[in-house]
């Protein structure tokens, strides 16, 4: 046993020393006190929190290592969860079991569907959510999970051992050393630590190291990652500053009201905690040449701006807006931070001009004239390891039962941290009871696109989930999340309680048979007008047609074709999600068949498994151009799917591998096999040959 | 489902050759033809797999098929629907516009059905022997390319599949990936030739066009709600589609290389009276078509014979000569011979090389020849070769005797001398015509008109589809279909595109 220490670690360590592991949080109290888990997971953030509870569902003794308990759950930048692509992600998360969906349920002021006029497959789930609710409700659903238990400490390095000899990497870790010298053994480790790897805040010209406004940075342990060999980079992103309630002249600006009904991002919830009418509403207001303005004359008083590392394209600051796309006006949404919070998040306005300048910048937009600034906007830099160095199960090829999960990955925003949670807990907790790792293919989920896109291709900017990375969008919907995953979750990584794997088979059942229903119900056409005339299915030319097909009028719901064909149709509209979820079936059934047979040939590719120990540079019974081995040797693709995913790889180079697959699997069948059959089928063999 | 190409060229003979389309298919691929029967026990397996593919069985077999109680007849009757269909479909494409009972053309096309897991990939395989050149090959590949579900295979695809299926061994494989770089590689360099002047541009412009409008759709599914894209992004989009949809479809009707391949190019002989022109159509159809005389005006009609020129498929028109001042029957041939001038592909303009001076040769030179830019062909849109005949009846020893006419060739209807210069020079034309079908792009062509069809049809669905995921899969579709002849169309193209565009994100 030895360990790798960082040279830098003491001067974080002393900051954090009052807040050492004096004190345990313990949601089960029947934990024993040696300091040794199955599952260790760093970090308390949305990834750190997924991974734990995960970890904790899945049966594994787990300990969730955190600077401050009073942190956990902390909403870091936008008070609000899910939107397009991100709304997919957290009810995939919820059919995981995940945690965000229901916290956020329990804590929404403001729930509005984004994309509702564009079709059920790009639907966004998005909900404007209390801070300080959210924060309560993770901490008390974290601090009482079964088999969870939360410590506070800063870890400083990792204690490695030998590498276990039938999986590939160099070390294997056995537990973490705290900041006070201390040490936790465990069986796997999940390191979700955000911004905070030698985090570096930046407001103006002035750069103090930070994870996040007030807390430390980690700098022993990006040190000791980096010695282990790891490829770190380097990623930068921003907030906006935050604006009291009462300095806004709302009066004037654009009101946006939440939906009615509230749909919940969780599937075993009905209803949301609040009701329509008593959720808060944002508003809307504008960027003007007054901005632009006092951005472009003081671009020499703004370093991060100005620094080479990327940052997201797609979050802009207000800063790389006005550059880019000079002489327009931007958006600003005004949204509440919660019910009783008197802070205002201007949603656009992300930037890093010192302070004053910011508040001059924020008091020329209509509507905040009087603003008052309470915290000034600033930017963040920070380490993130290459995610090619990982396998789909989130544990990297370098160090073995070693996880990394959320910003870490180079990913941004809290959806993809909380699904890359949820996967790393699940495997440090299977890889613990040597159980095959649970991966999501990029056919079943937008987490199986989010880790495939990280592992196989790798990121430069931070990545953030849209729907037009999916490939299969229209199977990969936010209404069958349950459908896609529960029962795998529930069968093989055991995360999945009772009661929502049975919500989960009462509706793949009732779906079942209500789409059979409604392909045996079938009249002529001229018969379904007079039923529905709502309905505009031409009675020209008179040709019989399904329920089925009638539901994919875009008028015609399952209320409507209740109505027309009371019996046996009526069931069928009794629960509200049920008949929604039929009328969406309907409206993609066409296109599914097709793109079901698409599917099941990227699964065939997939099935077909890379050996994980392959040295592509120096491999010997293969021919490859350098060029393509060096690709493979960067990317290191699982399967052939992965591997014909990378730009550049040929269809040659795929054949190729498929042969070394096939080579290496013929070769374990035959050292498996018992020479007997093998004769036997020898045998047979023949014996067809003579009957042909 | 796949569809694979091989030429089995009969040895020593130019033509007719003997084609095999290979067929691969999981049977639920197969669906479209409404097939409902089972899978019986199938008697046909032992004939079918163990039968060597060579020209020489496909003799065989035809025989067979000749005869409506012959063993292989009644074998194909008593295939699945599905395979009937096929089989119906790729001879009826395979008999051709111009094919009759009395041609000499062995007659029929033969399906051999093999059943997996007996045959090369382990599917269920067909495979189809036709007789015929280029035309039928166009056909038939046209036909099948009609049917919903089958699509041409990828580079290597039908070997992939036999690996998948544990149907190579590893020494049959070791050779593969060679043969799929060369394929890949041959297809590149195929495309790139193809891709190359006037026709890539077109296809480099659509996917240029097409890729726009599909990030300008997923910008406005990813983005529009929370964040000001400008108005009227998918207006814009819409109008894209329509008018690539207009230009897709402007280009696929006008396939007039492929048309010609396929009922074969219209090759009308002209010339002044006496010249010899139904001597000409008698020599190279060999076979007497028309009445030969030396009296002038023997042909009053215009007589059509499909001939088989130099490997491509012709309609060779014999006219009447052109002069004035004649009866009305004759009359009346005359404006049929220049209506049907007209209408020609490839004029073969003949005159009497002893009688150049005379009043109706000079006529038909400045009338026909000179207008239609002979010697120029590049720079006219009629080709025209200008034959002289009854060169037995020059003078011997001068090597050209006409150096101010346009360029021309010199022949005896006679002697048949000058008839290899000519089938020569025929065979250049036709080439330019129809495409050369022995330099290979016969298949590619074939490809990249499933591929146009396959993305105007999906752009047809963008425009019904009310829900806009759905209208954006069907771009993605047609985006699909046209990156098989460009490539790209990746997702951070689209992306890539997105960012540059709009200013998005919050």
């Amino acid at each position: 046993m030895f360990c790798i220490r960082g040279c830098g670690r003491r001067v974080a360590a002393s900051l954090i020393k009052q807040h050492l592991a004096s004190v345990r949080f313990g949601g089960d109290s029947a934990a024993p006190w040696t300091p040794h888990f199955d599952v260790v997971v760093i970090g308390g953030g949305h990834a750190g929190t997924e991974a734990a509870a995960a970890a904790a569902r899945c049966g594994s003794r787990t300990l969730l290592l955190t600077h401050r308990v009073d942190t956990i759950g902390q909403m870091s930048c936008n008070p609000s969860f899910g939107g397009i692509g991100k709304g997919h992600l957290m009810r995939e998360v919820d059919a995981l079991d995940g945690l965000c969906s229901r916290i956020c349920d329990q804590s929404g002021i403001h729930y509005k569907v984004l994309n509702r006029r564009k079709g059920p497959a790009v639907w966004g789930l998005r909900a404007q959510i209390d801070r300080k609710l959210y924060k309560q409700n993770m901490q008390k659903e974290i601090l009482n999970t079964p088999l969870l238990t939360v410590q506070e400490g800063a870890v400083e390095d990792l204690i490695l051992t030998e590498p276990e000899p039938e999986h590939t990497g160099k070390y294997r870790v056995s537990g973490v050393v705290l900041a006070d010298g201390s040490t936790v053994f465990a069986e796997s480790v999940v390191l979700t630590t955000g911004t905070f790897l030698r985090g570096m805040i930046v407001i103006g010209l002035e750069m103090h190291p930070a994870g996040r406004l007030g807390d430390q940075p980690s700098i022993g342990l990006a040190q000791t990652l980096e010695k282990l060999g790891f490829v770190v980079g380097r990623l930068k992103t921003g907030t906006p500053p935050r604006i009291a309630k009462e300095s806004v002249n709302f009066s004037i600006l654009n009101k946006q009201t939440p939906d009615n009904p509230s749909i919940p991002f969780s599937f075993i919830n009905q209803t949301v905690w609040i009701k329509p009418e008593d959720q808060l509403p944002c508003y809307l207001t504008h960027t003007n040449p007054q901005v632009d303005e006092i951005v472009l004359e003081n671009l020499h008083l703004n370093c991060h701006v100005k620094e080479t590392t990327r940052g997201p394209r797609y979050c802009p600051s207000i800063e790389s807006k006005v550059l880019r796309f000079p002489n327009r006006v931007h958006q600003v949404w005004l949204e509440p931070e919660g019910m009783d919070s008197d802070l205002i998040y201007p949603q656009g306005l992300s930037v890093t001009l010192p302070a004053e300048l910011q508040e001059k910048m924020i008091t020329c937009i209509r509507g905040l004239e009087n603003a008052k600034m309470i915290q000034p906007g600033y930017g963040v830099q920070y380490d993130y390891m290459d995610p090619r160095q990982i396998s789909p199960s989130l544990e990297t090829r370098l160090v073995q039962r070693l996880f990394f999960a959320g910003q870490i990955n180079g990913t941004t925003g809290y959806e993809e941290a909380a699904a890359q949670g949820v996967i790393a807990g699940i495997n440090a907790s299977l890889r613990v009871r040597h159980k095959p790792p649970f991966v999501i293919s990029r056919t079943e989920g937008y987490i199986g696109v989010l880790i495939d896109d990280l592992t196989t291709l790798g990121t430069n900017e931070p990545y953030r989930m849209f729907t037009s990375r999916a490939e299969f969008r229209l199977s990969l919907r936010p209404d069958n999340a349950d459908s896609r995953l529960t029962f795998r979750g529930y069968k093989e990584a055991g995360c999945v309680s009772q009661q929502r794997y049975e919500r989960a088979s009462w509706m793949k059942s009732s779906l079942e048979e209500g789409i059979s229903m409604l392909k045996s119900i079938e009249f002529l056409s001229t018969k379904w007008k007079n039923l529905i005339p709502e309905s505009s299915i031409s009675s020209g030319k008179s040709l019989p047609l399904r329920a089925l097909d009638v539901l994919k009028y875009e008028e015609v719901d399952m209320e409507l074709l209740a109505r027309a064909v009371p019996e046996p149709l009526k069931k069928y509209t009794q629960c509200r999600e049920l008949a929604e979820r039929l009328k969406i079936e309907a409206t993609y059934e066409s296109v599914l068949f097709h793109q079901q047979q698409e599917i099941k040939e990227v699964q065939r590719d997939e099935a077909l498994q890379l050996p994980k120990d392959l040295d592509y540079l120096t491999l010997k019974d293969i021919s490859l151009s350098y060029e393509v081995r060096e690709k493979l040797h960067l990317s290191r693709p699982q399967t052939i799917g992965a591997a014909s995913r990378i730009p550049g790889v040929t269809a040659a180079a795929i054949v190729n591998l498929l042969r070394f697959v096939k080579t290496t699997q013929q070769r374990q069948a035959a050292m498996n096999r018992v020479p007997k059959i093998d004769q036997q089928l020898r045998d047979t063999d023949r014996l067809e040959e003579s009957q042909l | 489902m796949l569809l694979e190409e091989h030429y089995f060229t009969a040895p020593k003979r130019a033509s007719p050759r003997l084609l095999s389309l290979s067929l691969a298919s999981r049977s639920e691929d197969l669906q479209w033809m409404g097939s409902t029967s089972s899978k019986g026990p199938n008697d046909n397996r032992e004939l079918l797999s163990t039968l060597p593919v060579t020209p020489r069985s496909g003799r065989d077999l035809l025989q067979g098929l000749a005869d409506p109680r012959g063993r292989v007849g009644r074998r194909i009757a008593d295939c699945e629907p599905m395979w009937r269909g096929l089989w119906t479909l790729v001879s009826r494409a395979a008999r051709g516009p111009h094919r009759r009972s009395a041609r000499p053309y062995p007659a029929d096309t033969h399906l051999f059905n093999i059943l997996g897991p007996q045959s090369f990939t382990g599917e269920d395989c067909a495979e189809f022997h036709v007789h015929g050149g280029p035309a039928v090959v166009s056909g038939v590949l046209q036909a099948l390319g009609s049917v919903p579900g089958l699509r041409p295979a990828e580079a290597g695809e039908f070997t992939r599949r036999a690996f998948a299926h544990g149907k190579l061994s590893l020494t049959e494989v070791e050779g593969l990936a060679d043969l799929i770089h060369s394929e890949t590689e041959a297809q590149r360099r195929q495309a790139l030739r193809q891709l190359d002047g006037e026709l890539g541009d077109l296809c480099r412009g659509w996917a240029e066009t097409l890729t726009k409008a599909l990030a300008h759709v997923e910008a406005y599914i990813d983005f529009s709600e929370d964040d000001n894209l400008e108005e009227g992004v998918l207006d814009q989009a819409d109008s894209e589609v329509r008018r690539l949809e207009v230009a897709l479809g402007v280009h696929l009707r006008d396939a007039r290389r492929g048309q010609r391949l396929r009922s074969g190019a219209h090759v009308v002989v002209a010339g002044p009276p006496n010249a010899g022109k139904s001597s000409l159509v008698n020599l190279l159809s060999r076979k007497p078509v028309s009445i030969v005389s030396p009296e002038p005006g023997t042909t009053r009609d215009v007589l059509e014979t499909p001939v088989d020129l130099a490997g491509f498929p012709a309609l060779l028109s014999d006219t009447a000569g052109l002069r004035e001042g004649v009866g009305p029957v004759e009359q009346e041939g005359v404006r049929r011979a220049q209506k049907r001038l007209e209408q020609a592909d490839l004029i073969l303009a003949v005159l009497d090389a002893s009688d150049l001076a005379s009043p109706a040769s000079c006529n038909f030179l400045d009338t026909v020849v000179i207008p239609a830019g002979a010697g120029n062909p590049s720079g006219s849109h009629q080709r025209l070769l200008l034959v002289l005949n009854k060169s037995d009846l020059l003078p011997a020893g001068r090597s050209d005797p006409h150096p101010d006419l346009p360029s021309h060739l010199l022949l005896s209807c006679l002697t048949g001398e000058g008839l290899d210069g000519l089938l020569e020079a025929l065979k250049k034309e036709l080439a330019a015509l129809c495409g050369d079908p022995s330099t290979g792009p016969l298949l590619t062509r074939s490809r990249h008109q499933h591929h146009l069809q396959g993305c105007l049809d999906a752009l047809g669905q963008y425009r019904q589809a009310k829900d806009l995921a759905l209208a954006a899969e069907a771009l993605r579709v047609a985006r699909g279909h046209l990156s098989h002849l460009t490539g790209g169309g990746g997702t951070e193209e689209i992306l890539d595109i997105i960012f540059r565009d709009f200013c998005v994100g919050k």
